[in-house]
């Protein structure tokens, strides 16, 4: 039946971190990357993990996201605070919507590895359309600190890119959460599971593949969106295309997906815990070498764990009574 | 009418470096119709093919022609060892594993030589002075660039036709099923397609080096990929030929482009033209998944 | 009538796979339908199910023209099938592709609904003991069943089967053509097509029996009057001497 019980292995494991990063000194930084990564990962899994496609421009997501909060908060700053705020949140989502939509409404016609070579262009092409048309700044980016401070106050700004913009991203996080968790157990996730496994099958089983595509990558996207809008913008005060658009946050977060376990609740948090607890160690170790280190962990995973952590430990829980935890 | 020689100037130069994209598209192709594996780090080994030219030529003054061959061998190696590594586990997998394992090969191609290299651009002039035609003055360098395209594309094709390995090649390419019963050792033919579409890929990134006289860096390829995608694309995919043709047209749409772009006031004509490279990569895929071209 | 195809044709290149067969089924029917391998059966199933769309003629479906009506809306108005060479939803439980069948099936079952349908219709099979296995772990028979589960629980009013009973021993064969024949009464399933080689089994079953020939409908009518039929003995006499 519904089980919505590995809901409180993931709120538990939050609460873990939540409580060793306020307790233990120089332990909050360290932590919110953590979030910060799983969030990414369990945002992306929503599309990836429960269809099998790959979209190759998610950051882009992450990237359009961080500019409505940006256009937001540096155009219509005179709104006040909380008016500029609301628009950010409620840019970031139409941007995030309305790219899904066009790029799903497009790309998702075409299947598999025809869909993933469609997307290869998107992250690119939104770079340079910003660069190119100089839109918002062009490569000069926005830059929202001295905006901010002389509007609303040094007091306020601090409040904003450290507190706020960490329980933003703590919230979308632990919302991408509930979000799979619901979907995993509605009739949107068993489409999307017939759908990956066989797609013309599933049509024939009655499941219109286009629609529960379309609605996945929506959501995925939207999320990312949040993620940019929080923990970037809100977070850094800044945005620039160069930063924004780094194609190295679609490979993390691909990573921790495929390492975590694609499909899974709690795939994309151990993923997210482990990815980003190497790369927070490694870089102190050996700075600028993680994606060396972190691509052939990639090939690795895929070629003998391609089921991820937690599609093993799944499975090897299957039958005891940890079966109903895991997921 | 500056405005008018100045698109005929960009047009000539387009179909000239239009030659080198396809020659860089080629390989591409041929893994994709082969194996029927999406090679999504293919601007990496673009990358690799690039220094090699600009090693050789700063350290020995090597000329990039004569690198062409180096680049070749050197590319089928590194063709034949992640084969053997990786791809060869992969065939059969699904479609998920083998885009992110080639995915992941890329990043960490340019991730080591940005260990060994850095990631500073750089560039080296080859000068062997030029000839004037059609308003302007156009390198040999360049030139021949655009006459060893050809000529590799030319002997690639004679390969595929004439001799029995190639003609086994395009029987897989037609149906696996069928070559296995005829005999054919599908397996090796899945490494030597590997190995020789990477071969060629670094072998064209000798000629890029051509082009870019200071764009030489770690990095470069992920523009190449997202050409070399759209390339593929428009010449249906699967079929090596169809990526040749379809790199000319590519060339003088791209340098069409960016001479008219250039009129729009207040834009950065470069960026948009690579905007709009993705959007016609998704709009062909899109209207014709096969390739305008048809492919073969 | 509930299926009519009008003069349906499906091309693959230049080979005509169905060429212009037109066919009726009526409401409570029982239909076989045989041919030599390569005849055309699979292509007529994937042509109706919606699988491809025709390069010609007109396909209805309770008098309602479906020919350009795409696959999974087909489903919801009642067609379901099984698969010639099953097709699982290979990392999903036996449970869960079951009630796949019934969530999206004309069943339109809730989540909780279908697993309990997909509970009973196991059951049924007499898979039941599988049902939290991984679909892929199947054998080649056990997905058989999985699959004829899964379509029954979509409640379709056409059932199409495709060689169901291929590769079975004769004990299951019995078996389930008498379940499939119980569950046509209970379940209320208006039609059901049979595509067979075994002859002894369309003749325990069907009361109708069509017959395809290189892509074309070579005959028609009551079982045992088709399959005594001189055009039909040649067919296969023809088809075993190539074997041979
Ligand atoms: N997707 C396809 N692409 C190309 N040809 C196809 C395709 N599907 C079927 N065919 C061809 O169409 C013809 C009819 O095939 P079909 O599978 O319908 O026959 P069948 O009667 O079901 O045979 P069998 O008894 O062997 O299952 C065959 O020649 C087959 O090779
Ligand atoms: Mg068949």
């Amino acid at each position: 039946m519904r089980n919505y019980t590995p809901l409180v292995t993931l709120l538990l494991i939050y609460a873990v971190m939540i409580a060793i990063g306020q307790g233990i000194q120089g332990m909050w930084q360290p932590i919110m990357l953590v979030i910060f990564y799983i969030a990414v990962g369990q945002a992306l899994n929503i599309f990836l993990g429960m269809t099998g496609y790959v979209n190759f421009g998610y950051v882009a997501l992450l990237g359009v996201g961080a500019y409505g909060m940006a256009v937001a908060l540096g155009y219509y700053t005179d709104l006040g605070l909380i008016p500029a705020l609301t628009l950010g949140f409620i840019l970031a989502i139409l941007l995030a919507f309305i790219v899904s939509m066009v790029v799903g409404g497009i790309a998702l016609r075409l299947r598999g590895a025809y869909f993933a070579i469609a997307t290869i262009g998107v992250n690119e092409g939104i770079k340079y359309l910003i660069l190119g048309g100089k839109i918002w700044g062009g490569s000069s980016g926005i830059v929202l600190s001295g905006i901010l401070r002389k509007a609303y106050g040094a007091e306020t700004m601090r409040f904003l890119s450290t507190v706020f913009a960490d329980a933003g991203l703590i919230v979308v996080a632990i919302l991408s959460g509930i979000i799979t968790m619901y979907i995993l157990n509605s009739r949107l996730g068993y489409g999307l599971i017939a759908l990956r496994e066989d797609e013309d099958a599933a049509k024939v089983m009655g499941i219109n593949v286009r629609r529960y595509k379309q609605i996945a990558f929506v959501i995925s996207c939207i999320l990312a969106g949040l993620i940019g809008a929080t923990a970037w913008t809100l977070k850094l005060t800044y945005v620039f295309p160069q930063d924004v658009f780094a194609i190295n946050y679609t490979v993390e977060a691909i990573v921790i997906v495929m390492l975590g376990g694609a499909g899974t609740l709690l795939g994309p948090v151990v993923g997210g815990l482990i990815y980003a607890l190497l790369k927070y160690y490694l870089t102190i170790a050996f700075p600028g070498m993680q994606l060396l280190i972190l691509a052939p962990l990639l090939i690795i995973v895929i070629l003998l764990f391609p089921e991820g952590v937690v599609g093993y430990l799944a499975k090897a829980a299957r039958g005891t009574r940890f079966e109903k935890f895991v997921r | 009418m500056a405005f008018v020689e100045q698109l005929i100037s960009n047009l000539l130069y387009g179909a000239i470096l239009g030659s080198v994209y396809g020659l860089a598209t080629m390989g591409l192709s041929l893994i994709f119709g082969v194996l029927r594996i999406v090679n999504v780090g293919h601007g990496a080994f673009i990358m690799v093919g690039a220094f090699i030219a600009y090693w050789m030529f700063i350290l020995y003054g090597i000329p990039p022609l004569i690198s062409l061959f180096l680049a070749i061998a050197v590319g089928m190696a590194i063709g034949l060892a992640i084969y053997m590594l990786v791809v060869k586990r992969l065939v059969d997998a699904p479609e998920l594993a083998s885009l992110l394992a080639m995915f992941a090969i890329g990043i960490f191609i340019e991730e080591f030589a940005k260990q060994i290299w850095g990631a500073d651009y750089v560039g080296y002039s080859w000068e062997i002075g030029g000839v004037s035609m059609l308003f302007t003055e156009v390198p040999f360098t360049k030139l021949l660039a655009f006459a060893s395209s050809i000529v590799i594309a030319a002997v690639v094709y004679v390969w595929f036709r004439k001799t029995k390995i190639g003609k086994a090649v395009r029987a897989v390419v037609e149906d696996r099923e069928g070559a296995t019963t005829c005999g054919i050792d599908v397996n090796r033919i899945y490494a030597l397609s590997f190995s020789l579409g990477i071969g060629l890929t670094v072998l064209s990134g000798v000629l890029v080096t051509l082009f870019t006289p200071v764009g030489i860096n770690v990095y470069m390829g992920g523009e190449y990929t997202l050409k070399a995608f759209v390339i593929a694309v428009l010449g249906g995919l699967a079929s090596p030929w169809g990526a040749f043709y379809a790199g000319f047209i590519f060339g003088l749409i791209e340098n069409g482009s960016y001479t008219l772009l250039g009129l729009i006031p207040g834009v950065e004509p470069f960026g948009l033209t690579r905007f709009l490279s993705s959007v016609v990569l998704m709009l062909v895929l899109l209207v014709k998944p096969t390739g305008l071209l048809g492919g073969e | 009538m509930l299926l009519k195809l009008e003069e349906v044709t499906k091309r693959f290149g230049g080979l005509v796979a169905v060429n212009s067969v037109s066919l009726e089924i009526d409401e409570g029917e029982k239909v076989g339908i045989v041919g030599p391998n390569g005849s055309g059966k699979t292509t007529l199933y994937n042509v109706i199910s919606g699988v491809y769309a025709p390069d010609g003629g007109r396909i209805f479906f309770e008098g309602k023209e479906i020919t350009n009506l795409p696959a999974h809306e087909r489903t919801k108005l009642g067609i379901a099938r099984t698969f010639q060479v099953p097709r699982p939803f290979g990392s999903a439980t036996v449970r869960e592709n079951v009630a796949i069948g019934a969530m999206f099936g004309r069943a339109n079952a809730g989540v909780d609904e279908a697993l309990e349908m997909a509970d009973r219709y196991l059951e049924m099979v007499g898979i039941y003991e599988l049902r939290e296995k991984e679909a892929k772990l199947l054998t080649p028979l056990e997905k058989k069943l999985m699959e004829l589960a899964r379509a029954l629980a979509m409640k379709p009013k056409l059932l199409l089967l495709d060689e169901l009973l291929a590769g079975m021993n004769p004990q299951d064969i019995n078996r389930i053509l008498d379940l499939i024949n119980k569950v046509k009464e209970e379940e209320n399933i208006a039609t059901i097509a049979m595509v067979e080689h075994l002859m002894h089994a369309i003749t325990k079953f069907a009361e109708r029996v069509v017959v395809m020939h290189q892509g074309s409908k070579l005959i028609e009518g009551p079982t045992m009057e088709v399959l005594n039929h001189p055009k039909v003995v040649e067919v296969y006499l023809g088809e075993k001497l190539k074997i041979g």
